[in-house]
C-alpha cells in the first residue's frame, strides 16, 4: 500500500478529494441525477457526468480517480507480432460474452468484440458503436444513434438490428449467463437502421457504464447474427465474429489464439499491432521462463504468481507496473461448528466476548500474524487485511482499521482468549480442518503452521477442487474455508456481496431450517449496506460502509488475512500507453511494439 | 498389467531356508539394493528420532541452499528438506508396501479360486481380469482416483486395485500347472478339503513367481503414487511424500534446482534399489535369462 | 484366423462397452458440482437451472445414461461442460495429434537409445560395457518421467535456453518448431522404455545367439556383423514385438503426466483437467477414446504376432 499512495502527490490527494464530493453531491430523486439532459447525451460524456453516473451507481472510488501508469516508453511505429503470455489458465474456454466469467477472457474479448459504449481510464464513457446518444427527460428512454459504415469480421454491415438481437439472447437465461444485467431494461427497439431505442423500468445511474459497457456489461456486448449462423455456438464461443479492432483468425484450445488486426475497423488510427498471439500458460515457471527469453512479451490473464515479481523487478529487461488490487482473502469460520459456534451475532460485541465460541473465533483472527503471512505465503508481495474494504478502493479503504480492529495482531491476547475459551495452551482444542483449492495448499500451510506457534492448536489441511469447495462452501459443510473475492474496485464487492445476511456467498444452499443464516449475520449491518447504496454524500457513504467494515471485523464475520496487488509484466519493447490501462482489462489496440 | 511378468509354470527351485539370503549376499546389485532399502526403511520408521528438524516447522529462510545445518537446503516454506523427505519416505513407502500387499491378497484369492474351482467362477473372475488387463495400472489409477475423489485412502485403494489382476493372474497360471501334479492328487485322496490343498499345498508352491511379482509391484506402486501427487491427484495433506515435495517444488525449479532434484532422486534410488532386488529374485526363483518383460 | 480375429474384436467392443458405463455411473457419484463452480460469480439461479436443465443433469442418471449411450452410438460424445460448451469429440480430436506426436517420437527416440545399447551389452555380454549398459537402463527404469521432464526443464530449457520450456506446436507451422516443443517431452518419456527395450533386446539377442543354427553359422564363419544383422536380430526382435502393447501402455501413461509438467493439452492433459474440474463429459470421451487405444493396440499387436510368427495359430 505505502508504495502505491506514496505516489500520489498532496496535490493529487486534493484533487481527487474535491472530484469525489462533486460527484457524489446530487439529488437522488432526480431521473437524471442532477445532470441536464445535455450533460447524459453522448458522442462522449464529460469526466464530470461520468463520475456523477458512477456515484449515482454507487460504483465510484477514489481508485478509478487514481492516475494511470505515469511509464512511458518510446513510441514504437504500428506493425507487429506481440505474444501474450496468460497467467493461470490452461486453455481459453469460450470468448462468447453471454457465457464468459472470468476477467482473464474478457480481457481477450474486449479486443475482438464492441459495445455501444466504453470507458476509457479517465472513466470518460465514449461511443464505440454508438456515435452519440441522448436520453429523455423521465430517465427511461435513451436513444443511440449507431456508428454507420461499421462491419463485422465477417463483412456483415452492423445496424439496430444486431442490437436488438444481441439483447434478446442476453436477456434469455437459455443463452446468457447474465441475464440478471438486463433485469431493467424493458424493451429494445429499432427506430431505424442506424438508431435504436433503450427503455428502462427505472432511472439507472450505471446503465452507460454498466449494461452498455462492452468489457465490463457483458450482456450488451454486440454479437453478430450472422457469425453466431454460420458458426455453431461453441464454435462462436472460440472464433467469435464481432466488430472490435482484432479479429480472431485462429483458435486452438489449450494451444494458442491468434487475433490479426482488422482492417476495416472503424477508427483507422488503430490498431497499431498487425497480429498478436495469446497462449494460456497454466504454470508460473514456464511463464517466468518464456517472458525472459522473449517468448512472450506481456502477461495478462490471472494475476501473476508473487514469488516471481522480485526476479521480474531484478531483470532490467522487464517492466513491472504495480497498483493496489481489489479483492480480499480470509477465513471463514463456520458458526455453526463448534469450538466457534456463534449463533446469534446481533449482540453487543462485548457480550459477544463472553461466548466462548467468541473467544476461540476471536483468538484465531488474532493469532494471525499478517505481517509473518505476507512475507512467508506471498513473498512480501500484499497487503494485511482487517476487512472486505480494501486499498483499491483508494477513498473507502480504513488505513487505522489495522489498529482499531478487534483482530488486531496480539498473540499474548490471542492465547489468554483462547485458556479462556477452556483451552489453555491449546490443550483439548479439536484438530480442525480448513478447506482450500490444490491451489492455495501453500498458503494454508502458513496459516497452519502460525496457528500452531501462536496457539498451540492443530489445524489438518482439506484440499479439494474447486467444484468441491464451492459445494461444501455453500452449503456451510467446513470447519475453516480458506476463500476471499478477487472483486471490483466498489465497496459493495465487498460488503453487499459477501456481508449481508441475504448476499450471495453467504452460505447460499445451506439447510435454512437448521441455520438461519450462513457464515454471519448482523441487523445493524444489514441495515447500513442497504443505506450506503443510496446515500449520495460520499463522506457520508464513506462513514457507513467504514462503520459495516469495522464491525465486520470487530465480530470476526471471517479472519481477514491480505488485500492482493495488481503487478503488470511487461517487456521494455511494449508499449502500452497509460491511456489503455483500464482497470481490469487489457486493450492492446493502442499497443506497440518495437 | 505391470511391466515385469514373472514365471508362469516354472516350478520353483527347491531352496534351503535361507538359501536366498546368501544368494543376494553374493549378488552385488542385490546386496547393495537391500542395504539401501533396509536404511531408507529404518529412517522412515523412525523418522522422528532421526530427523534433524521437525519436517513442517517453518522456522528457517525460504529457499535457502543446501549447507551444513541444511544438508539438501530448505523450502520455499523455509522448512528443513532433508527432514521432509525422511518423513516422506514414511507415506511413500507405506503406500508403496501397503497397495502391493492389499493387491496380492485381493488378486491371490482371486486367482487361486478361480484356477481351483474353474467353471463359471473362473469365467467370471477372468472376465474382469482381463477386462483390467487392457489397461496399464497407472491408468487404472488414474481412472480410480477420478472416480474416487484424491486423498490419501483414495490414492491406496485406486493402486491396491489397478495392481490385483497383476497377481489374479499370476495365481491362476501356477494354479492351473500345479493342480495336475501328483502330490496334489495325493493329498485329495488323503482326505484333504479344498481349502486346505490351495492354501497348504498349492499356494507355498506357487509363492516364488508371486513373491518376485511383490517385489517390482512396490517399486511400480511408489512411482504411481509419486506420479498421482505430481498431477494433483494424490495425497494431498500436508504430510509430505515424495510426490508431493517433487510436485510442489515446480514453482520454484529454476531458483532452486535442490527442490525439484533430491526427492526425484529418493524416489529413484528407492525403485533402483527394489529393482535390483527384484531381478536377483528372480535370477534365484528361475535361472533362465530371458525374464526381463514376460517376454512369452 | 478370421473367427479368432472377429472374436478379439467382438470382446474388444464389450471391454470398451463396459469401461464406459462404469466411469459414468461411477462419476456420478463423485462429489462437486461443475455448474456451481461455474456460476459461483455470475450467481444466477435462473441461468444454473437452464445449465442443470439443458445438460439434463436434472433427470435421473438411469435417464441420462440412456441418453448418453445412445448419443454415443451415433458417434456424438457430449459437450464439455464449460464456457462454450465445446464438443468433446473436438477437444479430443485436437488432442491427439499432440499425444500421438509425443508417443511417436518418445517410441523412435527410445529405439534409437536401446536398439543398439541391447545389441552391444548381448555381443559383448559381461564387459564392462555390458555392464555399464545394463546399470544405465535399471537408472532410466528407476527415474520417474516427470522427474527427468523437470531435470530436463532446468538443464536445457531455464539454464541453457537452447530449448522451449513449454507448449506445442503443431507441424503445419514447421518442422523445427514442431520438433523443438516435443524434443524435450520425447526423451522423458522415452527414457524408461528405452531402459526396458535395451534389456529386452539384450536377453532376447542372448538366446537367439544360443540356438544350434546360430552356433552352426558361427561355426561355418559367416562374417559376423552380416551374421548378426540378418539372421540374428530380426529373430531377436520377435519376443519384443510381442510386448508392444505392454510398451505403448507404458508410453501412454508417460504422456499423461508428462503432458502436465509441458503444458501440451494432449489426452492426458484433457483427462486429468477434466478431472479436476469434474467436466463429466470430457472425462468420458477422454476415458474412452484412451481406452479405444489400448484396447485396440493389444488387439493389433495379438494379430501382428501370429503374422510375424508362424509357429503360432489361434483357432
Amino acid at each position: 500500500m505505502s508504495r502505491i499512495s506514496k505516489a500520489l502527490t498532496g496535490q493529487e490527494k486534493a484533487r481527487i478529494e474535491t472530484e469525489l464530493k462533486q460527484a457524489y453531491d446530487f439529488d437522488p430523486k432526480d431521473p437524471l441525477f442532477s445532470l441536464t439532459r445535455q450533460q447524459l447525451g453522448g458522442p462522449e460524456l464529460n469526466r464530470r457526468s461520468v463520475l456523477r453516473l458512477m456515484a449515482a451507481a454507487g460504483t465510484l472510488t477514489a481508485w478509478h480517480l487514481m492516475p494511470g501508469s505515469g511509464i512511458k516508453a518510446a513510441k514504437a511505429a504500428s506493425g507487429g507480432h506481440l505474444k501474450a503470455g496468460w497467467a493461470g489458465v490452461g486453455e481459453f474456454r469460450t470468448l462468447d460474452p453471454a457465457q464468459i466469467n472470468q476477467v482473464l477472457l474478457f480481457q481477450i474479448a474486449s479486443n475482438v468484440l464492441s459495445g455501444l459504449t466504453h470507458i476509457n481510464p479517465q472513466l470518460v464513457a465514449q461511443g464505440d458503436l454508438a456515435a452519440d446518444w441522448s436520453v429523455t427527460a423521465d430517465g427511461k428512454e435513451w436513444i443511440f444513434n449507431l456508428r454507420e459504415g461499421v462491419t463485422f469480421h465477417n463483412g456483415d454491415p452492423f445496424t439496430a438490428d444486431d442490437v436488438v438481437f444481441t439483447y434478446n439472447r442476453s436477456r434469455d437465461p437459455k443463452n446468457s449467463i447474465h441475464s440478471r444485467v438486463l433485469s431493467n431494461v424493458t424493451d429494445v427497439v429499432k427506430v431505424n437502421d442506424h438508431t435504436v431505442k433503450i427503455l428502462l423500468g427505472a432511472p439507472q445511474a450505471s446503465f452507460l457504464t454498466k449494461t452498455m459497457e462492452r468489457a465490463s456489461g457483458r450482456a450488451m456486448t454486440i454479437v453478430s447474427r450472422g457469425g453466431l449462423e454460420q458458426l455453431s455456438e461453441s464454435q462462436y464461443g472460440l472464433t467469435p465474429v464481432g466488430t472490435g479492432p482484432f479479429r480472431v483468425t485462429s483458435h486452438t484450445l489449450g494451444q494458442s489464439i491468434v487475433l490479426e488486426r482488422f482492417e476495416n475497423y472503424y477508427d483507422p488510427e488503430r490498431p497499431k499491432l498487425d497480429k498478436i498471439t495469446i497462449i494460456p500458460v497454466i504454470d508460473a515457471e514456464p511463464l517466468a521462463a518464456a517472458i525472459e527469453a522473449g517468448d512472450i512479451h506481456i502477461i495478462g490473464g490471472n494475476p501473476v504468481a508473487p514469488e516471481l515479481i522480485d526476479r521480474f523487478e531484478a531483470n532490467p529487461d522487464l517492466i513491472v507496473n504495480i497498483v493496489a488490487g481489489p479483492g480480499f482473502q480470509s477465513i471463514w469460520m463456520n458458526p455453526w461448528r463448534e469450538p466457534f459456534k456463534v449463533p446469534d451475532f446481533n449482540k453487543p460485541v462485548e457480550e459477544l466476548m463472553k461466548e466462548k465460541g467468541f473467544k476461540v473465533r476471536l483468538a484465531i483472527a488474532k493469532a494471525i500474524d499478517r505481517d509473518r503471512y505476507i512475507e512467508r505465503a506471498q513473498f512480501g508481495r500484499a497487503v494485511p487485511a482487517f476487512g472486505t474494504i480494501n486499498p483499491a478502493m483508494g477513498f473507502y479503504f480504513d488505513e487505522s482499521l489495522g489498529e482499531n480492529s478487534n483482530q488486531k495482531y496480539d498473540v499474548e491476547e490471542a492465547r489468554r482468549l483462547l485458556a479462556e475459551a477452556g483451552y489453555p495452551n491449546g490443550e483439548g482444542f479439536p484438530t480442525l480442518k480448513i478447506l482450500s483449492t490444490p491451489s492455495a495448499r501453500r498458503e494454508v500451510q502458513v496459516i497452519k503452521d502460525i496457528l500452531k506457534r501462536s496457539l498451540n492448536i492443530n489445524v489438518e489441511l482439506d484440499t479439494k477442487d474447486f467444484p468441491v469447495l464451492i459445494d461444501e462452501f455453500e452449503t456451510m459443510n467446513y470447519d475453516m474455508t480458506r476463500l476471499g473475492s478477487g472483486g471490483d474496485y466498489d465497496p459493495d464487492d465487498g460488503v453487499v456481496d459477501w456481508m449481508q445476511t441475504s448476499s450471495k456467498f453467504n452460505g447460499r444452499n445451506r439447510d435454512k431450517d437448521k441455520m438461519p443464516f450462513g457464515f454471519f449475520s448482523d441487523a445493524e449491518v444489514d441495515r447500513l449496506i442497504d443505506e450506503q447504496r443510496l446515500i449520495s454524500d460520499p463522506q457520508k457513504r464513506k462513514d457507513m460502509v467504514q462503520k459495516v467494515n469495522k464491525i465486520t471485523s470487530d465480530k470476526v464475520a471471517c479472519a481477514f488475512i491480505f488485500h492482493p496487488i495488481d503487478a503488470q509484466i511487461r517487456h521494455k519493447s511494449v508499449n502500452f500507453p497509460a491511456e489503455s490501462r483500464i482497470p481490469g482489462l487489457m486493450d492492446l489496440d493502442r499497443t506497440t511494439i518495437s | 498389467m505391470a511391466v515385469m511378468e514373472t514365471t508362469e509354470g516354472v516350478p520353483p527351485e527347491q531352496t534351503q531356508r535361507w538359501a536366498w539370503l546368501r544368494f543376494i549376499a553374493r549378488d552385488k546389485k542385490a546386496l547393495v539394493g537391500m542395504i539401501v532399502l533396509a536404511v531408507l526403511t529404518l529412517a522412515a520408521i523412525l523418522a522422528p528420532f532421526l530427523t534433524p528438524y521437525d519436517p513442517n516447522a517453518q522456522d528457517f529462510a525460504m529457499i535457502g541452499a543446501p549447507s551444513w545445518a541444511h544438508p539438501l537446503g530448505t523450502d520455499d516454506l523455509g522448512r528443513d528438506l532433508l527432514s521432509r523427505l525422511i518423513h516422506g519416505g514414511r507415506i511413500s513407502l507405506f503406500v508403496g508396501t501397503s497397495t502391493v500387499l492389499m493387491a496380492l491378497l485381493v488378486g491371490v484369492v482371486l486367482g487361486v479360486s478361480a484356477g481351483y474351482y474353474g467353471g463359471w467362477l473362473d469365467t467370471i473372475i477372468m472376465r474382469y481380469i482381463d477386462l483390467q488387463w487392457a489397461f496399464p495400472n497407472f491408468i487404472i489409477a488414474v481412472y480410480l482416483v477420478a472416480v474416487f475423489g484424491a486423498g490419501l485412502s483414495n490414492v491406496i485403494v485406486a493402486i491396491s486395485l489397478a495392481f490385483v489382476d497383476d497377481f489374479a493372474r499370476i495365481a491362476r497360471g501356477m494354479v492351473l500347472t500345479i493342480k495336475e501334479e501328483q502330490y496334489i492328487a495325493a493329498a485329495r485322496t488323503l482326505g484333504a478339503s479344498d481349502n486346505r490343498i490351495m492354501w497348504r499345498h498349492i499356494l507355498p508352491n506357487a509363492a516364488a513367481p508371486i513373491i518376485v511379482q511383490a517385489t517390482v509391484s512396490v517399486s511400480y506402486a511408489i512411482l504411481a503414487e509419486a506420479g498421482l501427487s505430481f498431477l494433483g491427484l494424490g495425497v494431498r495433506s500436508d504430510t509430505p511424500t515424495w510426490g508431493l515435495i517433487l510436485a510442489d517444488s515446480r514453482s520454484f525449479i529454476s531458483r532452486a534446482w535442490w527442490l525439484g532434484f533430491f526427492p526425484g532422486l529418493f524416489i529413484m534410488v528407492t525403485v533402483l534399489s527394489i529393482n535390483f532386488l527384484g531381478d536377483a529374485l528372480r535370477d534365484l526363483f528361475d535361472v533362465r535369462e530371458t525374464k526381463d518383460l514376460g517376454a512369452h | 484366423m478370421s473367427g479368432f480375429i472377429f472374436k478379439r474384436i467382438l470382446w474388444a467392443v464389450v471391454v470398451m462397452w463396459a469401461v464406459a458405463t462404469l466411469v459414468f455411473f461411477m462419476l456420478r457419484i463423485v462429489p462437486g458440482d461443475p455448474l456451481a463452480a461455474m456460476l459461483f460469480d455470475a450467481g444466477d439461479p435462473a441461468a444454473a437451472e437452464e445449465l442443470r436443465k439443458k445438460f439434463g443433469l436434472d433427470q435421473p442418471v438411469y435417464v441420462q445414461y440412456a441418453k448418453w449411450f445412445g448419443r454415443l452410438l451415433m458417434g456424438d460424445m457430449g459437450n464439455s461442460i464449460y464456457g462454450s460448451r465445446i464438443e468433446v469429440s473436438r477437444v479430443i480430436r485436437e488432442a491427439l495429434p499432440r499425444t500421438l506426436s509425443l508417443t511417436g517420437l518418445s517410441f523412435l527416440i527410445a529405439l534409437v537409445i536401446a536398439v543398439p545399447a541391447g545389441l552391444i551389452s548381448a555381443l559383448k555380454r559381461h564387459s564392462a560395457l555390458d555392464h555399464a549398459v545394463t546399470l544405465v537402463a535399471f537408472l532410466g527404469l528407476s527415474m520417474p518421467d516427470f522427474w527427468i521432464a523437470i531435470l530436463l526443464i532446468i538443464t536445457f530449457a531455464s539454464g541453457l535456453h537452447w530449448l522451449p520450456a513449454i507448449g506445442y506446436v503443431p507441424l503445419s507451422e514447421g518442422l523445427w518448431p514442431w520438433f523443438s516443443h516435443l524434443i524435450l517431452p520425447s526423451i522423458a518419456i522415452g527414457t524408461p522404455f528405452a531402459a526396458i527395450m535395451a534389456r529386452m533386446i539384450r536377453s532376447s539377442m542372448l538366446e537367439v545367439l544360443r540356438t544350434e543354427y546360430m552356433q552352426v553359422a558361427r561355426s561355418k564363419g559367416l562374417f559376423k556383423l552380416r551374421l548378426v544383422m540378418v539372421h540374428a536380430f530380426p529373430n531377436a526382435l520377435i519376443p519384443v514385438v510381442t510386448v508392444m502393447g505392454i510398451a505403448l501402455a507404458l508410453l501412454m501413461a508417460g504422456t499423461i503426466v508428462v503432458e502436465n509438467v509441458f503444458a501440451i493439452k494432449g489426452l492426458g492433459r484433457v483427462l486429468i483437467q477434466g478431472i479436476l474440474d469434474r467436466d463429466y463429459p470430457i472425462v468420458q470421451g477422454a476415458i474412452l477414446v484412451v481406452s479405444f487405444i489400448f484396447v485396440f493396440a493389444n488387439l493389433l499387436v495379438d494379430v501382428l504376432y501370429t503374422v510375424i510368427d508362424p509357429r503360432i495359430r489361434y483357432d
